[in-house]
């Protein structure tokens, strides 16, 4: 899907379910620096969901949750500072 | 950064989710060492707990075996290991729940001859020893080598607990300067335990040593937790650092380890004797 | 007049000294360590230390037992 933000890290979670999607997605976003932005793919449709609450428990910022395919879908996240 | 294993992922994954674990929390209870000394009624929560969290390295000191009487509170060991050597049970008790963890034997008793060398090759000092000879001595050396001791006591149904931060609260000797007479305070084998209050207690020990190794919230340093369970209160007692503390304070008087011979009367008749012990020398 | 005992208030004759105290309180002034206003009493002085009003006292049993 077409999207304005440049991606600096890419995550392909299909085949995982929560919490692990979360859990995965988090792994990778301690390693990016402040501000950097991660796509993270999954298709498993709970993680839609929870995947952009945990986040923005967080204190990230969801930027967008969108389809991305078949059954699959995109969650992209910008790190807090 | 780190670099986790998919089973390590799955097996921390409680961990990882919290804010203030993460994967970087994680690798550094991954990396961190901890020594337990006594392998009983406190040893094993804490050691439980501790390996379940995935801390790298666990030392284990106990020069003794495995009881019946033990089982009643000491749940690293089961029936089947009476007899065998207690830090061979908790090795073992240890390594089935997480085999990450490297679990480090020591049978042998603390003495001022060992425990510098000993307390040196670890991060945090977890004390679960059953004897004030011991725990003095432990808590003036983790003062003199800067370790961070967590320190805890429990008798019939009462618990305290303590984590002593050497130069930046108080250490043993600042709430309880010197030890009580031999043979007034009752072993746990002459007075009796309820058996859950060395859980509650060992467990707490657990907590405090994986805040300090995160460096998150706040350690119950210069403060006692106190816990009458038949009574069901907990209370907090504030403990300042005395500065005329023998061994942590302005002018220290105690620069030697020491071995007190405080042998209770059930095993003897014992006067409370301070003794130098040669070899101690702090550094 | 009033003091307060491990966080409870007790009402205890004026002048009461803490070995008075722990007398009263049916406790062996061996195995207690006390604490008088956050400062440590010396076991020597408990016979010296008298209270006043308003004092909290918390009363600290040694616990020597965890392996054993």
């Amino acid at each position: 899907m077409a999207h304005d933000v440049p991606i600096d890290r890419e995550l392909d979670l299909k085949g995982e379910v929560c919490p692990y999607t979360f859990v995965k997605s988090k792994l990778v976003l301690e390693t990016m620096k402040p501000g950097e932005v991660l796509r993270v793919i999954v298709d498993h449709e709970p993680a839609t969901g929870n995947v952009p609450r945990s986040m923005e428990s967080e204190g990230h910022r969801v930027l967008s949750v969108g389809p991305a395919g078949e059954r699959t879908w995109e969650i992209i996240v910008r790190k807090k500072e | 950064m780190f670099a986790f294993t998919e089973d390590e992922i799955v097996r921390y994954s409680r961990h990882i989710l919290l804010p203030e674990v993460g994967g970087v929390g994680q690798q550094k209870l991954k990396e961190a060492r901890v020594l337990i000394v006594g392998a009983g009624g406190l040893g094993s929560p804490a050691a439980f707990y501790l390996a379940a969290a995935g801390i790298g390295t666990i030392g284990i000191v106990d020069d003794d075996v495995v009881d019946l009487s033990n089982l009643q509170r000491q749940i690293l060991h089961r029936t089947q290991d009476v007899g065998t050597p207690k830090v061979e049970s908790a090795r073992r008790a240890l390594e089935d729940l997480n085999p990450g963890v490297k679990v480090v034997p020591y049978r042998f008793r603390l003495d001022a001859g060992n425990v510098m060398d000993l307390i040196r090759e670890y991060d945090v000092i977890v004390d679960g020893v059953d004897n004030f000879a011991t725990r003095y001595l432990l808590n003036d050396a983790c003062v003199m080598a800067g370790k961070p001791l967590v320190d805890a006591g429990i008798l019939r149904w009462d618990g305290l607990v303590m984590t002593i931060r050497p130069g930046e609260g108080p250490c043993y000797r600042c709430v309880f300067p010197e030890p009580p007479p031999p043979g007034a305070i009752p072993s746990c084998q002459e007075a009796g335990i309820i058996g859950a209050i060395a859980g509650i207690m060992g467990t707490i020990q657990a907590l405090e040593t994986v805040k300090l190794i995160l460096g998150v919230g706040e350690t119950l340093t210069g403060r006692l937790l106190v816990v009458d369970a038949l009574e069901g209160r907990f209370r907090q007692v504030t403990a300042r650092r005395d500065p005329g503390c023998p061994v942590c304070g302005e002018n220290p008087t105690i620069t030697q380890l020491v071995e007190y011979d405080l042998a209770c009367d059930i095993r003897g008749n014992g006067a409370g004797d301070r003794t130098a012990a040669a070899g101690g020398a702090a550094n | 007049m009033d003091i307060s005992v491990n966080g409870s208030q007790r009402a205890v004759a004026a002048g009461q000294t803490v070995a008075g105290l722990l007398a009263e309180l049916e406790m062996n002034p061996d195995v207690v360590n006390v604490q008088l206003n956050g400062e440590i009493v010396p076991r020597s002085r408990f016979g010296e230390v008298s209270l006043k009003d308003g004092d909290q006292v918390e009363i600290l049993m040694f616990m020597g037992g965890g392996a054993r």
